[in-house]
C-alpha cells in the first residue's frame, strides 16, 4: 500500500529487498507502528536500512513521500485532542470574536488583515515543516490569534519520540553518508582467492588423524593410540608494496580500502607491507609517509622475505621515462647505483609471483604513457578494481 | 508475570528508538543487529533486555577463530574412542558425546531465552552467512545422531557489531538494524545518574563539558566513549577533586584519553 515509498527508496539508491518490504508490511499488520507516522519512520528504518551510512538516503525518501501526509495525520490527532476540550474551544471562539470586533472597531482594511494573516501563515508553514494544511483549514475559521496556542498543543502532543520530521529535517546522518564506499568486502572476497592449503605449518596438532590412529592402534594390538594432525591452513604469504608518491594522492581512498582489506584478511600465513615512492629503489619505507631513515634495504627484503611470498605491487607507474632509466634514481632516497628499471628486474628475478595493480591503467597499449608500457612488459598489470583484483589473484595462484 | 515489552531498566538507559527496535525485533521474530561506537553499551543492552523481560541470557562471544559450527554442537570423538577402549557404559550412544554450543543451548532451553551473539564482526568473513539457516529456521541437524534440534521457544537474538568488517547482505536482510547514536548531553546526564545517583551536579556538568570538548577535537585519534566518561567521573568523585579546577588541571585524564599522542593534543587544546 506504500508502494510509492518503495520505489522512492529505490530511486534514492537504497537497495530494499522484497523480503524486507514484506517484513515491514508484517510489522504494520501487527500494529507495531501504533498508527503514528513517527513510529512508522523508526520501524521502517530499522527494517529497511541496514547501515547508518544509508540513513540519510532513507530520510530523503521518507520526506519526499510523507511530507504532505504527516501534517494531516499527526495534527489531526492533536486537533481531536484539542477539540475534546470544549471549554478551550469556547474560549477560542470568544477570542476570535473579540478579535473580529476589534478589527471592525479600528476599521482596519479587511484585505490588509488577510494579507498579514496569509503572511504569517506562510512563515509558520516554513517553521513547522509543512503545516500548511492544518493552519490553512483553521485559517478559514479565522482563528488567526490562536497561532501561539495551536503551536503549544502541537508540541505537547509529541511523546518521547523526536518527531519524524524533526529527525528528517535535521539530516543528522548526513555525515555518515558515503556514496563512494567501495565495498571493501568485495576486495576481501577477491583476496580470498589467495589460498593454498598446507599442513606443513607450525601450528598445534588439533585434528584427529583417523588413518594414523587406526594404523597405530592396530600395531598396538588393538589398544587405542590416538594420533593427531595439524589442520589444513592457508600457506599463502603476501608481500604488498604500495606506491605512496604524489601522483597517488587521488587514489588514497582506494589504496586505503585495499590496505584495510589485506589487513583484515586473516587467512594469510603472513603479510608484509612496505611503501615506495614512484618506483622501487634500494630502500623500501615502513610507513606511507616515506620518511628518510624509516626504511629497510630492498636487498634485506630479498634475503629475508622469501621468494615464496606472492607480491602485489600497487602504483600508477606514472614516472617519467628518464626517471625509470636514470642511474641516479628519483629525487628522494638512495638508489644503490641502479635505475628503477633494473630494480624492477631484480624484483622479478627474486619473486616468482608478482602482479602490478594500477589504479589508473590505460587500456591496452598506451604509447603516450611510456613508463607504464615498459612496466607492463615486466609484470602483468591489472587495473585496481574488484574485477582487476580478481584477475590478478587468479594470476598469482596460477601454476605457470 | 514477566513483561513482554522491553523498557529502560534501573541500570540501563535506552533511547525510545532503541526500545522500539528491540520490541519490533521481538514481534517480528528477527535477530536484532546493534551497531555503534565502542562503549555505547551494545553488549549491556542484551543484559538489560534479559533483566527487563525476566529471561535468561546466553552469551556467545565471537572471536577471530570462532566457526559457526562451534555455536551448534561439538562431537567429542576422542572421548568416545577412549571410552570405547575401556568399555564404558553407554559408549554406543553417540548422543552422549554430542555437546551443544551456545546456539544449541538456546534452542534446547525449556523457556524462551535471550541469545547474545557478541561482536559478530570479529569472526571470519563468511561466518554470518553460515548461520543464516539456523537463525531463520531456528533449527539445525546433528548428522551423527540424525537428530534435528529445533528451538522449543524461539530465542530473542541480539547481535552486536563494531563494524570492523562489513557484514554480508544476505545476513543483513534478515535483521532488524539499530545504530546506537552517541548519547547527547541530556541522555548522557541520565546515564551518569543511573550509575551515580548522588553525583555532584557541578562536577558532572564540568566533566561532561570537557568530555564533549575532547570528543570534538579533530586530532584525537581515539574518541573517548561513554564508559570512559563514567570511569572518569568515578575517579573524580573518589578523589574529591574540586569541579572548578577540572578544566585547567585535567586530573586523571588518562582514564578518558588512552593514547600518548592524544594526551598531548588534549593538554594543548583544552584550557
Amino acid at each position: 500500500m506504500f508502494s510509492k515509498f518503495f520505489y522512492t527508496l529505490k530511486e534514492k539508491g537504497l537497495e530494499v529487498s522484497l523480503g524486507e518490504w514484506l517484513d515491514l508490511q508484517e510489522a504494520l499488520d501487527k500494529g507495531l507502528c501504533e498508527s503514528s507516522l513517527t513510529q512508522f519512520y523508526y520501524v521502517a528504518r530499522m527494517i529497511l536500512v541496514k547501515s547508518e551510512t544509508e540513513f540519510d538516503k532513507f530520510d530523503m525518501a521518507f520526506e519526499e513521500c510523507f511530507k504532505g501526509v504527516k501534517t494531516e495525520t499527526e495534527i489531526g490527532k492533536n486537533m481531536l485532542r484539542w477539540l475534546d476540550k470544549s471549554d478551550m474551544i469556547e474560549l477560542a471562539h470568544e477570542e476570535a470574536r473579540k478579535h473580529l470586533n476589534q478589527v471592525e472597531e479600528i476599521q482596519v482594511d479587511k484585505e490588509d488583515v488577510e494579507q498579514k494573516f496569509k503572511q504569517r501563515l506562510k512563515d509558520q508553514n516554513e517553521e513547522h515543516n509543512g503545516g500548511s494544511f492544518w493552519i490553512g483549514t483553521m485559517g478559514k475559521t479565522s482563528f488567526g490569534n490562536m497561532g501561539g496556542n495551536v503551536g503549544g498543543v502541537r508540541v505537547g502532543g509529541q511523546t518521547g519520540y523526536q518527531s519524524a520530521f524533526a529527525v528528517v529535517g535535521a539530516r543528522k546522518y548526513r555525515d555518515f553518508r558515503d556514496d563512494k564506499v567501495i565495498d571493501n568486502r568485495q576486495f576481501q572476497m577477491a583476496l580470498r582467492r589467495l589460498r593454498q592449503f598446507s599442513t606443513k605449518l607450525d601450528i598445534p596438532k588439533s585434528e584427529l588423524d583417523i588413518d594414523q590412529t587406526i594404523d597405530k592402534t592396530c600395531n598396538n594390538g588393538g589398544y587405542l593410540q590416538i594420533e593427531m594432525m595439524k589442520p589444513r591452513k592457508n600457506a599463502v604469504k603476501l608481500l604488498l608494496l604500495m606506491d605512496s608518491g604524489g601522483t597517488m594522492i587521488p587514489y588514497t581512498r582506494l589504496m586505503n580500502d585495499l590496505f584495510q582489506s589485506v589487513n583484515k584478511s586473516n587467512h594469510f600465513k603472513d603479510v608484509k607491507v612496505y611503501y615506495f615512492h614512484n618506483c622501487i629503489y634500494s630502500k623500501l619505507y615502513k610507513t606511507p609517509e616515506c620518511e628518510n631513515g624509516d626504511w629497510i634495504d630492498t636487498e634485506w627484503m630479498f634475503r629475508n622475505v622469501g621468494s615464496d611470498y606472492k607480491v602485489i605491487i600497487v602504483g600508477d607507474a606514472a614516472m617519467a621515462p628518464e626517471e625509470l632509466y636514470s642511474n641516479t634514481g628519483n629525487y628522494r632516497g638512495p638508489n644503490g647505483g641502479l635505475s628503477g628499471f633494473e630494480w624492477l628486474h631484480l624484483m622479478k628475478r627474486h619473486y616468482k609471483k608478482i602482479v602490478w595493480m594500477n589504479p589508473k591503467m590505460a587500456p591496452g597499449r598506451a604509447p603516450w604513457r611510456e613508463a607504464e608500457t615498459v612496466i607492463k612488459e615486466i609484470f602483468p598489470m591489472y587495473k585496481l578494481t574488484v574485477k582487476g583484483l580478481n584477475e590478478a589473484m587468479v594470476k598469482l595462484m596460477a601454476n605457470k | 508475570m514477566a513483561n513482554t515489552e522491553f523498557s529502560s531498566t534501573q541500570d540501563y538507559v535506552a533511547s525510545e528508538e532503541l526500545l522500539a527496535s528491540v520490541n519490533v525485533a521481538i514481534a517480528l521474530q528477527k535477530p536484532l543487529l546493534i551497531k555503534g561506537e565502542p562503549g555505547t553499551g551494545k553488549t549491556m543492552l542484551a543484559q538489560a533486555v534479559a533483566n527487563s523481560l525476566g529471561k535468561k541470557l546466553i552469551i556467545w562471544n565471537i572471536k577471530s577463530t570462532t566457526k559457526a559450527q562451534d555455536g551448534l554442537y561439538m562431537y567429542d570423538t576422542i572421548q568416545r574412542l577412549y571410552d570405547g577402549q575401556f568399555g564404558v557404559e553407554g559408549v554406543d550412544d553417540i548422543a552422549r558425546y554430542i555437546k551443544l554450543g551456545k546456539l544449541g543451548e538456546a534452542f534446547e532451553s525449556d523457556e524462551q531465552v535471550i541469545l547474545l551473539i557478541d561482536e559478530i564482526d570479529k569472526a571470519d568473513l563468511e561466518f554470518p552467512n553460515d548461520l543464516l539457516w539456523e537463525l531463520d529456521q531456528m533449527e539445525f541437524y546433528i548428522h551423527e545422531t540424525k537428530r534435528t534440534v529445533k528451538a522449543k521457544h524461539r530465542p530473542i537474538v541480539i547481535i552486536t557489531s563494531n563494524a570492523e568488517k562489513e557484514l554480508p547482505d544476505a545476513f543483513l536482510r534478515r535483521c532488524i538494524f539499530h545504530y546506537i547514536d552517541f548519547p547527547d548531553a541530556g541522555l548522557m546526564e541520565e546515564i551518569i545518574k543511573t550509575h551515580y545517583p548522588n553525583v555532584e551536579e557541578n562536577l558532572m556538568q564540568n566533566a561532561m563539558q570537557v568530555f564533549y570538548d575532547i570528543r570534538a577535537l579533530r586530532d584525537v585519534r581515539k574518541k573517548p566513549s561513554t564508559s570512559e566518561l563514567i570511569d572518569w567521573i568515578n575517579a573524580l568523585q573518589i578523589s574529591g577533586i574540586s569541579a572548578d579546577t577540572l578544566r585547567s588541571k585535567l586530573p586523571f585524564v588518562g582514564v578518558v584519553v588512552k593514547k600518548d599522542e592524544d594526551l598531548e593534543t588534549v593538554r594543548q587544546e583544552i584550557h
